[in-house]
Protein backbone atom coordinates (compact mmCIF):
# COMPACT_ATOMS: atom_id res chain seq x y z
CA UNK A 1 0.00 0.00 0.00
CA UNK A 2 1.45 3.37 -0.92
CA UNK A 3 2.16 5.50 2.06
CA UNK A 4 1.38 8.92 0.70
CA UNK A 5 0.33 10.64 -2.50
CA UNK A 6 1.09 14.02 -3.92
CA UNK A 7 -1.79 15.70 -2.13
CA UNK A 8 -0.30 14.64 1.16
CA UNK A 9 -3.01 12.24 2.36
CA UNK A 10 -1.70 8.98 3.72
CA UNK A 11 -3.65 5.79 3.07
CA UNK A 12 -4.37 5.42 6.78
CA UNK A 13 -6.13 8.79 6.80
CA UNK A 14 -8.01 7.82 3.67
CA UNK A 15 -9.10 4.64 5.44
CA UNK A 16 -10.30 6.60 8.45
CA UNK A 17 -12.33 8.93 6.24
CA UNK A 18 -13.93 6.12 4.26
CA UNK A 19 -17.00 5.85 6.43
CA UNK A 20 -17.63 9.58 6.50
CA UNK A 21 -17.20 9.80 2.75
CA UNK A 22 -19.63 6.98 2.16
CA UNK A 23 -22.15 8.41 4.60
CA UNK A 24 -21.92 11.76 2.82
CA UNK A 25 -20.73 13.63 5.88
CA UNK A 26 -17.35 14.48 4.43
CA UNK A 27 -17.08 17.88 2.79
CA UNK A 28 -14.91 20.76 1.80
CA UNK A 29 -11.20 20.44 1.36
CA UNK A 30 -11.09 17.04 3.07
CA UNK A 31 -13.49 15.60 0.53
CA UNK A 32 -11.40 16.96 -2.34
CA UNK A 33 -8.24 15.46 -0.87
CA UNK A 34 -10.07 12.20 -0.30
CA UNK A 35 -11.27 12.04 -3.90
CA UNK A 36 -7.85 12.96 -5.20
CA UNK A 37 -6.30 10.16 -3.19
CA UNK A 38 -8.90 7.70 -4.45
CA UNK A 39 -8.07 8.61 -8.03
CA UNK A 40 -4.33 8.46 -7.55
CA UNK A 41 -3.87 5.49 -5.21
CA UNK A 42 -3.96 2.09 -6.92
CA UNK A 43 -4.97 0.34 -3.68
CA UNK A 44 -7.34 2.78 -2.04
CA UNK A 45 -9.28 3.72 -5.19
CA UNK A 46 -10.50 0.19 -6.01
CA UNK A 47 -11.10 -0.48 -2.33
CA UNK A 48 -13.34 2.57 -2.09
CA UNK A 49 -15.18 1.47 -5.24
CA UNK A 50 -15.77 -2.01 -3.81
CA UNK A 51 -17.04 -0.72 -0.49
CA UNK A 52 -19.34 1.73 -2.24
CA UNK A 53 -20.65 -1.04 -4.52
CA UNK A 54 -21.25 -3.32 -1.53
CA UNK A 55 -23.10 -0.58 0.30
CA UNK A 56 -25.29 0.11 -2.71
CA UNK A 57 -26.06 -3.57 -3.13
CA UNK A 58 -27.02 -3.93 0.51
CA UNK A 59 -29.21 -0.85 0.28
CA UNK A 60 -30.92 -2.30 -2.77
CA UNK A 61 -32.39 -5.29 -0.99
CA UNK A 62 -35.78 -4.70 0.49
CA UNK A 63 -37.32 -5.59 3.79
CA UNK A 64 -39.12 -8.92 3.85
CA UNK A 65 -42.60 -9.37 5.22
CA UNK A 66 -42.82 -11.82 8.11
CA UNK A 67 -45.45 -14.56 7.95
CA UNK A 68 -48.88 -13.34 8.99
CA UNK A 69 -49.18 -15.83 11.83
CA UNK A 70 -45.83 -14.98 13.39
CA UNK A 71 -47.13 -12.28 15.73
CA UNK A 72 -49.98 -14.55 16.86
CA UNK A 73 -47.55 -17.40 17.45
CA UNK A 74 -45.32 -15.15 19.50
CA UNK A 75 -48.23 -13.93 21.60
CA UNK A 76 -49.46 -17.46 22.09
CA UNK A 77 -45.97 -18.65 23.07
CA UNK A 78 -45.37 -15.82 25.51
CA UNK A 79 -48.52 -14.44 27.10
CA UNK A 80 -50.69 -17.32 25.97
CA UNK A 81 -53.11 -14.99 24.25
CA UNK A 82 -53.92 -14.78 20.59
CA UNK A 83 -54.61 -11.07 20.61
CA UNK A 84 -55.63 -9.09 23.59
CA UNK A 85 -57.56 -6.43 21.73
CA UNK A 86 -59.41 -8.65 19.37
CA UNK A 87 -60.29 -11.48 21.66
CA UNK A 88 -60.26 -10.00 25.13
CA UNK A 89 -64.02 -9.42 25.38
CA UNK A 90 -64.70 -12.91 24.22
CA UNK A 91 -65.06 -15.46 26.97
CA UNK A 92 -63.17 -18.70 26.78
CA UNK A 93 -65.29 -21.15 24.82
CA UNK A 94 -66.80 -23.81 27.01
CA UNK A 95 -66.07 -27.33 25.99
CA UNK A 96 -69.18 -29.45 25.92
CA UNK A 97 -69.29 -33.04 27.17
CA UNK A 98 -69.77 -34.20 23.59
CA UNK A 99 -66.54 -32.51 22.54
CA UNK A 100 -64.76 -34.03 25.49
CA UNK A 101 -66.00 -37.51 24.56
CA UNK A 102 -64.99 -36.86 20.98
CA UNK A 103 -61.51 -35.82 22.08
CA UNK A 104 -61.16 -39.02 24.07
CA UNK A 105 -62.27 -41.42 21.40
CA UNK A 106 -60.60 -39.54 18.57
CA UNK A 107 -57.23 -41.34 18.97
CA UNK A 108 -58.98 -44.71 18.79
CA UNK A 109 -61.11 -43.78 15.81
CA UNK A 110 -58.39 -42.10 13.82
CA UNK A 111 -57.04 -45.38 12.30
CA UNK A 112 -60.60 -46.44 11.49
CA UNK A 113 -61.29 -43.16 9.73
CA UNK A 114 -58.02 -43.55 7.87
CA UNK A 115 -59.31 -46.84 6.46
CA UNK A 116 -62.76 -45.44 5.76
CA UNK A 117 -61.30 -42.55 3.79
CA UNK A 118 -59.61 -44.94 1.35
CA UNK A 119 -61.21 -45.15 -2.10
CA UNK A 120 -61.25 -48.94 -1.87
CA UNK A 121 -63.50 -48.81 1.18
CA UNK A 122 -65.79 -46.29 -0.47
CA UNK A 123 -66.06 -48.57 -3.51
CA UNK A 124 -66.92 -51.60 -1.35
CA UNK A 125 -69.45 -49.58 0.61
CA UNK A 126 -71.04 -48.37 -2.58
CA UNK A 127 -71.31 -51.88 -3.97
CA UNK A 128 -72.83 -53.15 -0.73
CA UNK A 129 -75.35 -50.33 -0.70
CA UNK A 130 -76.23 -51.04 -4.30
CA UNK A 131 -76.70 -54.73 -3.55
CA UNK A 132 -78.90 -54.09 -0.52
CA UNK A 133 -81.05 -51.60 -2.38
CA UNK A 134 -81.43 -54.02 -5.29
CA UNK A 135 -82.49 -56.85 -2.96
CA UNK A 136 -84.98 -54.55 -1.23
CA UNK A 137 -86.41 -53.52 -4.59
CA UNK A 138 -86.77 -57.12 -5.67
CA UNK A 139 -88.40 -57.99 -2.36
CA UNK A 140 -90.83 -55.13 -2.81
CA UNK A 141 -89.67 -53.25 0.25
CA UNK A 142 -89.83 -49.51 -0.01
CA UNK A 143 -87.53 -47.45 2.16
CA UNK A 144 -90.19 -44.77 2.49
CA UNK A 145 -92.45 -47.34 4.19
CA UNK A 146 -89.89 -47.92 6.89
CA UNK A 147 -90.53 -44.45 8.25
CA UNK A 148 -93.98 -45.56 9.30
CA UNK A 149 -92.73 -48.57 11.19
CA UNK A 150 -93.54 -48.33 14.87
CA UNK A 151 -90.32 -48.97 16.76
CA UNK A 152 -91.78 -49.03 20.25
CA UNK A 153 -90.83 -52.18 22.19
CA UNK A 154 -94.43 -53.27 22.67
CA UNK A 155 -95.17 -52.77 18.97
CA UNK A 156 -92.06 -54.70 18.03
CA UNK A 157 -93.11 -57.63 20.29
CA UNK A 158 -96.57 -57.55 18.78
CA UNK A 159 -95.09 -57.54 15.31
CA UNK A 160 -92.89 -60.48 16.20
CA UNK A 161 -95.85 -62.53 17.45
CA UNK A 162 -97.96 -61.64 14.43
CA UNK A 163 -95.20 -62.62 12.05
CA UNK A 164 -94.51 -65.92 13.84
CA UNK A 165 -98.28 -66.62 13.88
CA UNK A 166 -98.45 -66.07 10.13
CA UNK A 167 -95.53 -68.42 9.58
CA UNK A 168 -97.11 -71.14 11.74
CA UNK A 169 -100.43 -70.71 10.01
CA UNK A 170 -98.80 -70.95 6.60
CA UNK A 171 -96.96 -74.07 7.66
CA UNK A 172 -100.15 -75.65 8.98
CA UNK A 173 -101.98 -74.88 5.75
CA UNK A 174 -99.21 -76.39 3.66
CA UNK A 175 -99.24 -79.50 5.82
CA UNK A 176 -103.00 -79.82 5.47
CA UNK A 177 -102.73 -79.51 1.67
CA UNK A 178 -100.03 -82.19 1.56
CA UNK A 179 -102.14 -84.48 3.76
CA UNK A 180 -105.15 -84.05 1.43
CA UNK A 181 -102.97 -84.74 -1.61
CA UNK A 182 -101.52 -87.89 -0.08
CA UNK A 183 -105.04 -89.11 0.85
CA UNK A 184 -106.29 -88.48 -2.70
CA UNK A 185 -103.26 -90.38 -4.06
CA UNK A 186 -104.00 -93.31 -1.77
CA UNK A 187 -107.67 -93.37 -2.83
CA UNK A 188 -106.68 -93.30 -6.50
CA UNK A 189 -104.25 -96.14 -6.01
CA UNK A 190 -106.89 -98.14 -4.16
CA UNK A 191 -109.60 -97.61 -6.82
CA UNK A 192 -107.35 -98.25 -9.89
CA UNK A 193 -107.46 -101.96 -11.02
CA UNK A 194 -104.19 -103.87 -11.23
CA UNK A 195 -102.58 -103.89 -14.70
CA UNK A 196 -102.48 -107.21 -16.53
CA UNK A 197 -99.11 -108.92 -16.69
CA UNK A 198 -97.38 -108.79 -20.08
CA UNK A 199 -97.83 -111.85 -22.31
CA UNK A 200 -94.55 -113.77 -22.53
CA UNK A 201 -95.31 -115.87 -25.60
CA UNK A 202 -96.70 -113.08 -27.83
CA UNK A 203 -95.23 -113.42 -31.37
CA UNK A 204 -93.21 -110.65 -32.89
CA UNK A 205 -94.86 -108.49 -35.50
CA UNK A 206 -91.89 -108.39 -37.86
CA UNK A 207 -89.52 -111.31 -37.66
CA UNK A 208 -87.46 -110.05 -40.53
CA UNK A 209 -86.16 -107.11 -38.44
CA UNK A 210 -83.29 -108.64 -36.57
CA UNK A 211 -81.45 -105.44 -35.72
CA UNK A 212 -83.69 -104.74 -32.68
CA UNK A 213 -82.84 -101.11 -33.02
CA UNK A 214 -86.27 -99.68 -32.06
CA UNK A 215 -86.29 -101.59 -28.81
CA UNK A 216 -82.84 -100.38 -27.95
CA UNK A 217 -83.87 -96.83 -28.68
CA UNK A 218 -86.91 -97.22 -26.46
CA UNK A 219 -84.75 -98.45 -23.60
CA UNK A 220 -82.36 -95.58 -24.11
CA UNK A 221 -85.21 -93.06 -23.90
CA UNK A 222 -86.53 -94.62 -20.71
CA UNK A 223 -83.12 -94.35 -19.13
CA UNK A 224 -83.01 -90.63 -19.83
CA UNK A 225 -84.19 -88.15 -17.28
CA UNK A 226 -86.80 -85.55 -17.82
CA UNK A 227 -84.37 -82.75 -18.42
CA UNK A 228 -81.93 -84.67 -20.47
CA UNK A 229 -81.78 -83.83 -24.18
CA UNK A 230 -83.60 -85.90 -26.66
CA UNK A 231 -81.65 -86.51 -29.82
CA UNK A 232 -83.83 -86.08 -32.84
CA UNK A 233 -81.92 -88.55 -34.85
CA UNK A 234 -82.79 -90.98 -37.53
CA UNK A 235 -80.75 -93.97 -38.60
CA UNK A 236 -79.85 -92.29 -41.92
CA UNK A 237 -79.44 -88.63 -40.94
CA UNK A 238 -76.83 -87.61 -38.37
CA UNK A 239 -78.08 -85.46 -35.44
CA UNK A 240 -77.96 -81.69 -36.10
CA UNK A 241 -78.42 -80.18 -32.66
CA UNK A 242 -79.41 -81.50 -29.26
CA UNK A 243 -82.83 -80.46 -28.07
CA UNK A 244 -84.18 -80.67 -24.53
CA UNK A 245 -87.47 -82.19 -23.55
CA UNK A 246 -88.98 -78.74 -23.53
CA UNK A 247 -87.89 -78.12 -27.06
CA UNK A 248 -85.03 -75.73 -26.26
CA UNK A 249 -81.79 -75.99 -28.14
CA UNK A 250 -78.76 -76.66 -26.00
CA UNK B 1 -45.05 -4.45 32.51
CA UNK B 2 -44.97 -8.20 32.13
CA UNK B 3 -48.48 -8.33 33.37
CA UNK B 4 -49.71 -5.77 30.92
CA UNK B 5 -50.91 -7.90 28.07
CA UNK B 6 -51.88 -4.96 25.86
CA UNK B 7 -48.46 -3.36 26.20
CA UNK B 8 -46.79 -6.64 25.43
CA UNK B 9 -48.92 -7.08 22.36
CA UNK B 10 -47.92 -3.61 21.23
CA UNK B 11 -44.26 -4.50 21.63
CA UNK B 12 -44.71 -7.67 19.60
CA UNK B 13 -46.57 -5.82 16.86
CA UNK B 14 -44.02 -3.03 16.68
CA UNK B 15 -40.82 -5.05 16.73
CA UNK B 16 -41.53 -8.46 15.27
CA UNK B 17 -41.00 -7.34 11.68
CA UNK B 18 -37.66 -5.75 12.43
CA UNK B 19 -36.42 -8.70 14.48
CA UNK B 20 -37.63 -11.13 11.86
CA UNK B 21 -35.70 -9.26 9.18
CA UNK B 22 -32.49 -9.26 11.21
CA UNK B 23 -32.87 -12.99 11.85
CA UNK B 24 -33.72 -13.72 8.24
CA UNK B 25 -30.75 -11.83 6.86
CA UNK B 26 -28.41 -13.35 9.39
CA UNK B 27 -29.65 -16.95 9.39
CA UNK B 28 -30.59 -16.97 5.70
CA UNK B 29 -33.65 -19.15 6.13
CA UNK B 30 -37.26 -18.16 6.63
CA UNK B 31 -37.97 -21.11 8.94
CA UNK B 32 -34.94 -20.39 11.10
CA UNK B 33 -35.90 -16.72 11.16
CA UNK B 34 -39.38 -17.58 12.46
CA UNK B 35 -38.00 -19.81 15.21
CA UNK B 36 -35.35 -17.31 16.17
CA UNK B 37 -37.80 -14.41 16.25
CA UNK B 38 -40.06 -16.40 18.52
CA UNK B 39 -37.10 -17.25 20.77
CA UNK B 40 -36.13 -13.60 20.94
CA UNK B 41 -39.59 -12.61 22.12
CA UNK B 42 -39.74 -15.44 24.63
CA UNK B 43 -36.44 -14.29 26.08
CA UNK B 44 -37.63 -10.68 26.05
CA UNK B 45 -40.84 -11.66 27.82
CA UNK B 46 -38.91 -13.44 30.54
CA UNK B 47 -36.36 -10.65 31.04
CA UNK B 48 -38.50 -7.58 30.55
CA UNK B 49 -38.06 -6.59 34.17
CA UNK B 50 -34.27 -6.44 33.72
CA UNK B 51 -34.47 -3.72 31.09
CA UNK B 52 -32.99 -0.48 32.36
CA UNK B 53 -34.03 2.68 30.53
CA UNK B 54 -30.88 4.52 31.60
CA UNK B 55 -28.60 1.96 30.02
CA UNK B 56 -29.88 2.52 26.52
CA UNK B 57 -32.80 2.62 24.16
CA UNK B 58 -35.30 -0.19 24.15
CA UNK B 59 -34.51 -0.86 20.50
CA UNK B 60 -30.84 -1.32 21.34
CA UNK B 61 -31.75 -3.72 24.13
CA UNK B 62 -34.01 -5.73 21.83
CA UNK B 63 -31.34 -5.84 19.13
CA UNK B 64 -28.75 -6.97 21.66
CA UNK B 65 -30.96 -9.90 22.70
CA UNK B 66 -31.51 -10.73 19.03
CA UNK B 67 -27.82 -10.58 18.22
CA UNK B 68 -26.88 -12.78 21.21
CA UNK B 69 -29.41 -15.41 20.17
CA UNK B 70 -28.18 -15.27 16.59
CA UNK B 71 -24.61 -15.82 17.73
CA UNK B 72 -25.74 -18.79 19.84
CA UNK B 73 -27.65 -20.15 16.89
CA UNK B 74 -24.63 -19.69 14.65
CA UNK B 75 -22.41 -21.60 17.07
CA UNK B 76 -24.90 -24.43 17.42
CA UNK B 77 -25.45 -24.79 13.71
CA UNK B 78 -21.81 -24.28 12.76
CA UNK B 79 -21.18 -27.92 11.96
CA UNK B 80 -24.44 -28.49 10.21
CA UNK B 81 -24.22 -25.40 8.07
CA UNK B 82 -24.66 -25.83 4.41
CA UNK B 83 -21.81 -24.97 2.09
CA UNK B 84 -23.80 -24.30 -1.01
CA UNK B 85 -22.52 -21.89 -3.58
CA UNK B 86 -24.00 -18.63 -4.65
CA UNK B 87 -25.28 -20.39 -7.73
CA UNK B 88 -27.43 -22.66 -5.62
CA UNK B 89 -31.19 -22.53 -5.40
CA UNK B 90 -32.71 -19.11 -4.80
CA UNK B 91 -33.84 -17.93 -1.45
CA UNK B 92 -36.11 -20.38 0.32
CA UNK B 93 -38.04 -17.59 1.92
CA UNK B 94 -41.48 -18.63 0.78
CA UNK B 95 -43.67 -16.77 3.21
CA UNK B 96 -41.71 -13.57 3.15
CA UNK B 97 -42.28 -11.53 0.05
CA UNK B 98 -40.34 -8.31 -0.35
CA UNK B 99 -42.40 -5.25 0.28
CA UNK B 100 -41.50 -3.95 -3.15
CA UNK B 101 -43.31 -6.93 -4.65
CA UNK B 102 -46.27 -6.68 -2.36
CA UNK B 103 -46.74 -3.08 -3.37
CA UNK B 104 -46.39 -3.25 -7.12
CA UNK B 105 -44.26 -0.49 -8.55
CA UNK B 106 -46.11 0.31 -11.74
CA UNK B 107 -43.41 2.69 -12.88
CA UNK B 108 -40.85 -0.13 -12.87
CA UNK B 109 -40.84 -2.29 -15.99
CA UNK B 110 -41.22 -6.07 -15.44
CA UNK B 111 -37.67 -6.79 -16.57
CA UNK B 112 -36.30 -4.36 -14.05
CA UNK B 113 -38.46 -5.92 -11.32
CA UNK B 114 -37.14 -9.38 -12.14
CA UNK B 115 -33.59 -8.09 -12.21
CA UNK B 116 -34.08 -6.31 -8.91
CA UNK B 117 -35.45 -9.49 -7.32
CA UNK B 118 -32.59 -11.56 -8.67
CA UNK B 119 -30.08 -9.03 -7.38
CA UNK B 120 -31.75 -9.10 -3.99
CA UNK B 121 -31.53 -12.88 -3.84
CA UNK B 122 -27.89 -12.83 -4.93
CA UNK B 123 -27.05 -10.28 -2.26
CA UNK B 124 -28.92 -12.32 0.34
CA UNK B 125 -26.96 -15.44 -0.58
CA UNK B 126 -23.69 -13.52 -0.64
CA UNK B 127 -24.48 -12.20 2.81
CA UNK B 128 -24.50 -15.75 4.14
CA UNK B 129 -20.94 -16.18 2.90
CA UNK B 130 -19.61 -13.39 5.06
CA UNK B 131 -18.14 -14.14 8.44
CA UNK B 132 -20.69 -13.60 11.25
CA UNK B 133 -18.79 -10.58 12.57
CA UNK B 134 -18.90 -8.77 9.23
CA UNK B 135 -22.43 -9.98 8.50
CA UNK B 136 -23.96 -8.67 11.69
CA UNK B 137 -22.20 -5.35 11.27
CA UNK B 138 -23.47 -4.70 7.74
CA UNK B 139 -26.97 -5.96 8.59
CA UNK B 140 -27.29 -3.57 11.48
CA UNK B 141 -25.85 -0.65 9.55
CA UNK B 142 -27.08 -1.02 5.99
CA UNK B 143 -30.30 -2.96 6.50
CA UNK B 144 -31.44 -1.72 9.89
CA UNK B 145 -29.99 1.82 9.64
CA UNK B 146 -28.60 1.78 13.14
CA UNK B 147 -25.95 4.34 14.00
CA UNK B 148 -22.39 3.34 14.85
CA UNK B 149 -22.79 4.02 18.53
CA UNK B 150 -25.82 1.74 18.82
CA UNK B 151 -24.08 -0.95 16.83
CA UNK B 152 -21.03 -0.64 19.06
CA UNK B 153 -23.28 -1.11 22.10
CA UNK B 154 -24.99 -4.15 20.61
CA UNK B 155 -21.78 -5.80 19.44
CA UNK B 156 -19.81 -4.66 22.49
CA UNK B 157 -16.88 -3.43 20.40
CA UNK B 158 -15.45 0.08 19.84
CA UNK B 159 -16.95 2.29 17.16
CA UNK B 160 -13.75 2.15 15.13
CA UNK B 161 -14.02 -1.62 15.00
CA UNK B 162 -17.65 -1.31 13.94
CA UNK B 163 -16.75 1.00 11.06
CA UNK B 164 -13.90 -1.23 9.99
CA UNK B 165 -16.12 -4.31 10.03
CA UNK B 166 -18.83 -2.57 8.07
CA UNK B 167 -16.43 -1.47 5.35
CA UNK B 168 -14.74 -4.86 5.19
CA UNK B 169 -18.12 -6.52 5.00
CA UNK B 170 -19.27 -4.30 2.16
CA UNK B 171 -16.06 -4.83 0.21
CA UNK B 172 -16.16 -8.58 0.73
CA UNK B 173 -19.77 -8.72 -0.39
CA UNK B 174 -19.01 -6.76 -3.55
CA UNK B 175 -16.09 -9.06 -4.33
CA UNK B 176 -18.24 -12.16 -3.81
CA UNK B 177 -20.94 -10.89 -6.13
CA UNK B 178 -18.40 -9.72 -8.69
CA UNK B 179 -16.87 -13.20 -8.68
CA UNK B 180 -20.26 -14.80 -9.09
CA UNK B 181 -21.31 -12.61 -11.99
CA UNK B 182 -17.94 -13.13 -13.63
CA UNK B 183 -18.47 -16.90 -13.41
CA UNK B 184 -21.92 -16.56 -14.89
CA UNK B 185 -20.66 -14.39 -17.76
Amino acid sequence: MPGETKDGMPCLEFDALLTEALDGTLGGERLERFQAHARACSACGPLFAEIDAGRRLLKSITEVEPPAHLAYNILAATSGLDTVRMHAPMAQPQVSWLDRVRARIAPALTPVFAVVRQPRFAMSFGMAFFSVSMVLNLAGVKVSDLRHVDLHPSAMVRGYHMTSGKVVKYYENIRFVYQIESKVREIKRATTPAEPAPQKDQPRKDNSNTSEQPDQRQERNYSQGENQPVLASTPDVPPVAPVTATGRFV
Amino acid sequence: MAGDAAAWEEIVRRYHRRIYNICYRFAGSGDDAQDLTQDVFIKMYKTLDTYDVERGAFMTWVTTITRNLLVDHFRKSKHARMTDSLDAAPSEHDGAMPLSERIQDKGMPPDAQVQSRETGEAVHLALQKLSPELREAVILRDLQDMDYKEIATVLRVPEGTVKSRINRGRAELARLLQRTYRQVV
